[in-house]
């Protein structure tokens, strides 16, 4: 790989030292003069008829400033996805009707929190139970409870007519519960069975789990009617996605609303969307004339601030004796809650993340996603990778089983390889699979450990990502400014949220022009000062909004280069830049700093101060979203991938599995920051722990009965297993420097791993996660049951 | 009926009158205005805001402020001194020991509060010092290499 000078280093991160001192500022840790401070009544029902609301007593609280419901918001749709077969179906108060307990019916700002509380507790809202249904396959069934009975006719127009696009929102009622369906195939499946050796069709179930992002969510809003502008500070992960939305539900223009920069405290895709509680804040705030802020208690993020989806996962698939697949059908049911939440893109993505993985000449994916009266789903870290790498991870080890062949060998003879075209026309011009499966079975010693015995396992799993996708608002932009000290100032609107984009976005612009990371001035994430950007969430941070950076840095590096040619009297093509200056190659000690060259451009050429400037589209080939029900259409220019091994000890007494070492060989291109990359991989290690074998959000009857970090349990400390990376030493030719994703991709593949290396430990397979201690023991017989599935 | 009470953050004297089922945590938060402390979840599962009480780290969301009166409370402002970051703060920046930077402040001061007592720890007893220090995005490993670095350092500095 090509060495850097800035790009490759692990530098500390930007951000360190403001992160250990406490001065980074969260949205929770802003106070405004004069602040109002809201709280959410919320349905204690999973489905229920609002018969009346009462608010006058709570209005009578001194210290009350406004109580808000359903009918003083009115008919507000909104949601994570809005497109003309899939209109919005959310509100951001409950209209007549509740679907799920920790719905939002009522919301209060008053004087203080402890006032706001107590307003509450005096609201008096009279529901009319009605029959609910918790269970999909349930949901399916004529004469089910309908979750929506009534059509959902969108209020506003959708991002695609504002975008340009000739087709409005369409009503959707809902037949069945059904709120979204994927189909979508390539080769002829029947021909592809028809020609299999072996068949096997299993079922996998996956639970919904929480972000459990360390921070709550929070929302301080602040709404001044002169100039009837609105500012907000609230943790995201696009800022373009929070402005859109509060724009266009409270009827402002885009430009009138500020989304500011605060730092994130964890997001892993469960801060994406608009949420109720951020629209209550700015609609409270408009209607009082005050600052009001929302924080939400941890108890409220598990059950108000969206969930991971849950799929029950039916996989076929048939092979050739040599282990080829030559047909694999998928059907998944996916139970989104009470409203669609990110349904028909986690069924769409369920598919385009496999796909890049295995070389599969015939298949079929299809989904059905359905209502219930539960939590809602969105996007969590992977997005469908993790379900769906659990389910088809495990049925290839089941597959290589049958067959006699070591499932490291079964991979390496189907995955996909550099130069593929993929069937909607993606092409993989880097893909590390093969020298990555190969380099962790090298490194773990696979083939001795393979064998089993003393209650160990090993086991391999495979996953893929996007670098971005062509979502809202389809591009990224940047701006570099050059300043007469000879530092430059770099704008973007990426946003910190962890993940690291500051530092890499510096890292890039540094490199590009010849500066270090200290001279690089960074303003991010302020949706008033800096251009359009596709945010953080599908993993296109680096490759795209680093690309619209390191271009911006270009830009700007080429004017330099001129003023310079002409100073210096030489061709540009005869001078090199090093370190803040330009110097004439064959002549070291002939050059201008960028300071001199910043000065001298203003003065000689009518004040011209150099700004450089660039952008990037995700799919520079096509102009908008692909089609989520039928899978055509480019979905992105550049996959990472995850090749993970898992080594685990099962206590066969306690049906305990703990995790000794996961290897990981990723392909994320370039590393920007090696020491980053590490972080985020570690990161995904030890999540993929909590996900095989710990977490579920428990739903009892629709009411989530773990909503706690008492009850509902993340890897501690004590979880950690070691932790081994691999580079797979591939470069994008299309990334920024040769980088692409790395944030997410890597979970999936642990998941899987965990479970095959399970499996591996202890002869049987189990089908849903998480991989408990009881159903370990009910797997092996000691609690008498026949292996669980 | 507000209560007046005295307390002593990062070596200052604070008087306030302050309603007396208030926490450590809020008033550090709301009155004192120190924010580095932070609140993740309110009922002491998560460890984000835990502060030094006397030394000892104790978790601010479940001690009500009048408790605190007469200690000397250390938060995460005052771990730098005279603009000079703590050892462990240098540590937790060089070893990718933060993502976020949700959780840091309070496990900081958890690491701080270990190594005042027990300079040299073994790895169990780092582990053991952070295990009720929830952290999302790290993966724990950097943080528990940066504590071991930073007793390291102190061990042959003496």
């Amino acid at each position: 790989m090509k060495e850097y000078a800035v790009v490759g280093k692990p530098l500390a991160r930007v951000d360190g030292k403001v992160k250990v001192t406490g001065e980074a500022l969260f949205a929770g840790d802003i106070r405004l003069p004069n602040m109002l401070h809201g709280k959410i009544l919320r349905s204690p029902y999973p489905h229920a008829k609002i018969i009346r609301i009462d608010t006058r007593k709570a209005e009578a609280l001194p210290g009350v400033k406004a109580v808000i419901t359903g009918r003083d918001v009115g008919p507000v749709r909104f949601g994570f996805v809005d497109t003309p077969r899939y209109p919005a179906d959310m509100y951001p108060l409950a209209i007549d009707k509740v679907r799920y307990i920790g719905e939002e019916v009522v919301a209060v700002a008053a004087v203080d929190e402890i006032t706001a509380a107590e307003a509450l507790e005096l609201i008096e809202v009279e529901y009319e139970p009605l029959p609910a249904v918790f269970d999909p396959e349930e949901a399916l069934k004529d004469g089910a409870p309908q979750v929506h009975d009534e059509e959902i006719v969108p209020t506003t127009t959708c991002a695609w007519q504002d975008w340009g696009v000739a087709r409005a929102a369409r009503p959707y009622k809902a037949v069945n519960n059904i709120c979204a369906t994927t189909s979508m195939s390539y080769g002829d499946i029947e021909k592809g069975f028809s020609e299999s050796d072996y068949i096997r069709e299993d079922k996998f179930v996956v639970p919904a789990t929480s972000h459990a992002a360390m921070e709550p969510h929070v929302a301080l809003a602040s709404y001044d009617s002169s100039s009837g502008k609105l500012d907000v500070w609230l943790g995201h992960m696009s800022l373009a996605v929070k402005q859109y939305w509060l724009a266009k539900t409270l009827g402002i223009p885009l430009s009138k609303v500020r989304v500011h920069r605060v730092f994130t405290g964890g997001a892993f895709g469960g801060k994406i969307p608009l949420f109720p509680y951020e629209f209550l804040a700015a609609f409270l705030s408009k209607k009082t004339g005050r600052p009001v802020r929302i924080v939400l208690s941890r108890e409220e993020v598990f059950t108000s601030c969206r969930l991971s989806h849950r799929m029950i996962i039916d996989v076929k698939t048939g092979v050739k004796s040599d282990g080829r697949i030559v047909a694999q059908h998928v059907k998944l049911i996916n139970d989104p809650g009470a409203y669609r939440g990110s349904s028909p893109v986690v069924m769409f993505l369920a598919h385009a993340f496999r796909n890049p993985i295995y070389n599969i000449p015939n298949w079929k994916h299809e989904g059905i996603g359905v209502y219930t009266n539960k939590a809602v789903c969105n996007p969590k870290r992977g997005h469908g990778s993790p379900q769906m790498s659990f389910a088809v991870e495990s049925q290839l080890d089941l597959i290589a089983e049958h067959l006699g062949i070591d499932p490291a060998e079964l991979r390496l003879r189907n995955v996909r390889k550099t130069g593929d075209v993929l069937p909607n026309g993606d092409k993989l011009d880097s893909c590390g699979l093969s020298i990555g499966i190969r380099r962790a079975i090298e490194a773990t010693g696979w083939k001795e450990k393979r064998g089993g015995g003393n209650n160990r396992g090993i086991g391999m799993g495979l996953a893929a990502m996007f670098s971005g996708a062509a979502y809202y608002p389809f591009a990224s932009a940047a701006i570099a400014r050059l300043n007469p000290d000879g530092t430059a100032t770099l704008f973007t609107g990426q946003s910190e949220f962890g993940q690291g984009s500051d530092t890499a976005m510096s890292q890039i612009a540094a490199e590009e022009l010849g500066l270090t990371l200290d001279d690089i001035i960074l303003v991010s994430a302020d949706s008033e000062l800096c251009p359009i950007d596709i945010g953080g969430f599908l993993s296109g941070g680096v490759f795209v909004s680093g690309e619209a950076v390191r271009r911006a840095a270009a830009d700007a590096k080429r004017q330099l280069l001129n003023i310079a040619s002409e100073i210096l009297e030489t061709e540009v093509d005869e001078l090199e830049i090093n370190n803040g200056h330009v110097i004439v190659k064959a002549k070291p000690e002939r050059g201008a700093s960028f300071g001199e060259l910043v000065k001298y451009n203003i003065q000689k050429h009518n004040g011209d101060s150099i700004i450089g400037k660039g952008f990037c589209k995700p799919v520079p080939e096509i102009e908008f979203y692909p089609s989520l029900s039928k899978g055509t259409g480019r979905f992105t220019a550049a996959y990472g991938f995850t090749m993970a091994v898992a080594e685990v000890e099962v206590d066969p007494e306690t049906g305990k599995v703990k995790v000794h070492r996961i290897t990981i060989a990723d392909d994320c291109g370039q590393p920007i920051n090696p020491l980053n990359v590490h972080g985020q991989l570690l990161s995904q290690a030890v999540m993929g722990v909590g996900d095989a074998l710990l977490e579920e959000v428990v739903t009892e009857e629709g009411r989530i009965v773990n909503p706690s970090f008492e009850d509902y349990k993340i890897p501690g400390v004590h979880e950690v297993p070691e932790f081994i990376h691999i580079s797979t030493e591939t470069v994008e030719p299309k990334g920024p420097f040769g980088g692409k994703e790395v944030g997410e991709c890597a979970r999936a593949a642990v998941i899987a791993a965990i479970a095959n290396a399970v499996t591996n430990a202890i002869g049987t397979r189990i089908y849903s996660l998480p991989i408990t201690p009881e159903k370990v023991l009910k797997a092996i017989g000691k609690t008498g049951g026949s292996g669980f599935s | 009926m507000k209560q007046l009470i005295k307390l002593t953050v990062n070596g200052e004297s604070y008087e306030m009158a302050i309603e007396p089922r208030m926490t450590l945590l809020d008033v550090l938060r709301d009155i004192l205005g120190l924010t580095g402390t932070k609140s993740g979840c309110s009922i002491g599962n998560c460890g984000s805001c835990t502060v030094l009480l006397d030394g000892k780290p104790v978790l601010s969301c479940l001690l009500l402020a009048v408790e605190a009166q007469g200690k000397d409370i250390l938060t995460i402002e005052g771990l730098a001194q005279n603009g000079q970051l703590h050892p462990l703060q240098q540590a937790f920046i060089d070893h990718g020991a933060i993502q976020c930077g949700f959780c840091t402040p309070g496990m900081l001061l958890s690491a701080k509060a270990l190594l005042d007592e027990n300079p040299s720890p073994s790895e169990d007893e780092v582990k053991e010092a952070i295990s009720g220090n929830l952290c999302r995005c790290t993966g724990y490993t950097n943080i528990v290499k940066a504590i071991l670095e930073v007793a390291q350092g102190q061990k042959e500095a003496e």
